[in-house]
């Protein structure tokens, strides 16, 4: 996350323009969570509110984008570090309400960067059921309990953008096989008490 | 189908059927489609995964269905020929031989595990890991889990899926998991 350049910080003192603090509260959040290619079209949208050309919608757009975006990368939490990001003549009362306007969102921020990063598809539900097999064409009469297990995966979310797959993959697993399962994840849990512990 | 087994060297195909016997005896729980595909490419010759798949499929039909009728080997090659059309020379050779060696062996099995209408669990590997940084956050210290699942599909073939959790989701996981032993056990 490259550092804001002071052409950034030229087009930020645009949001004195703001119709209120909610605006640019708003725009702040719309700016951090646009990924950069969305960043044309949000523009867009917020130039009438501003009363500014294209253009400089545009050089706004992408400076709140950097400058939000910087701050989570760097994982800056206390007003002082935020303030001293930007230059001496910036003018003060936009540059508090910017600071003020990233410490309440920096943690929900931090969270929606997390989820967002690359990632192997995630597990997003699971339901599953006991059932016992009691006949079949083969065998008549029999009393064997099997459980079915349905995992809903959705693959990488940056690759889907607004669409994400989500595949379910359904399983049959024995009292055998369950115990091997439970076997493995007891394994992580003690490797994660263990990691907890140093 | 017949066309693109014409392209697979004698040596995988009697790979292959060995693999769809077995799995007819349940002595392996599936057929490792992709790894031999795998290695079928690497000696290069142009065939895919889902080619392959349904060879399996088609010669994993044709054994049980030989083995539910009690064929003999020379019924069964007289089947072929009218079935599946012309093979190449080799893939009846290996086929004869195979059904000839354990071909009989195929019971009709009285194995509860038969049923397969979804696919079977075959294996689960993990790894837990801390994602340290990225292109967001430099300092990040995130812990997750990645499973991979190792299934074998209702027709035989072995797939593997992998996905992660967070900690969170592992231990509702976990738990899951625990509930659904003690239902077995109660059941």
């Amino acid at each position: 996350m490259a550092a804001l350049r002071d052409g950034d910080f030229a087009a930020l003192q645009i949001l004195l323009k703001a119709p209120s603090k909610d605006a640019v509260r708003q725009l702040c959040q719309e700016c951090f969570s646009s990924p950069p290619a969305a960043l044309g079209p949000l523009a867009q949208r917020a130039c009438p509110g501003l009363a500014v050309s294209a253009q400089e919608a545009e050089q706004l757009v992408s400076a709140l984008h950097s400058l939000t975006r910087h701050v989570v990368y760097r994982g800056l939490t206390r007003a002082e570090d935020i303030l001293c990001l930007f230059p001496e003549n910036f003018h003060q009362n936009l540059k508090n309400l910017l600071t003020k306007i990233i410490l309440e969102n920096i943690s929900a921020w931090r969270n929606e960067a997390q989820a967002s990063q690359i990632s192997l598809p995630r597990l997003v539900d699971m339901d599953w059921r006991v059932d016992i097999k009691t006949s079949s064409d083969s065998i008549a009469r029999m009393a064997v309990p099997t459980c079915l297990l349905q995992l809903k995966i959705q693959e990488d979310a940056a690759l889907c953008g607004d669409n994400p797959v989500v595949s379910a993959l359904t399983v049959e697993l024995s009292k055998e096989t369950l115990d091997t399962m439970l076997e493995g994840l007891g394994r992580i849990r003690d490797q994660l008490s263990a990691v907890a512990n140093k | 189908a017949a066309d693109k087994i014409r392209l697979i060297p004698q040596d995988f195909f009697a790979e292959l059927c060995e693999q769809i016997i077995q799995h007819l005896n349940h002595k392996i729980p599936g057929i490792n489609t992709a790894e031999l595909c795998q290695r079928i490419q690497t000696s290069g010759v142009d065939i895919n995964t889902g080619d392959l798949a349904k060879i399996a499929n088609t010669l994993s039909f044709l054994f049980s269905t030989a083995a539910r009728n009690n064929l003999s080997t020379e019924e069964l090659v007289t089947t072929l020929g009218s079935g599946i059309g012309t093979l190449p020379k080799h893939a009846v050779q290996v086929i004869r031989h195979v059904w000839n060696e354990q071909g009989k062996a195929i019971a009709v099995s009285e194995d509860a595990g038969n049923m397969a209408t979804v696919g079977q669990f075959v294996d689960m590997k993990w790894k837990l890991g801390v994602a340290m940084s990225s292109d967001t956050c430099r300092s990040l210290k995130y812990p997750y889990v990645t499973v991979t699942l190792t299934v074998a599909d209702p027709s035989g073939q072995i797939t593997d899926k992998s996905f992660e959790m967070t900690i969170p989701q592992f231990k509702n996981f976990f738990r899951q998991f625990k509930e659904m032993a003690s239902v077995l056990e109660t059941v």
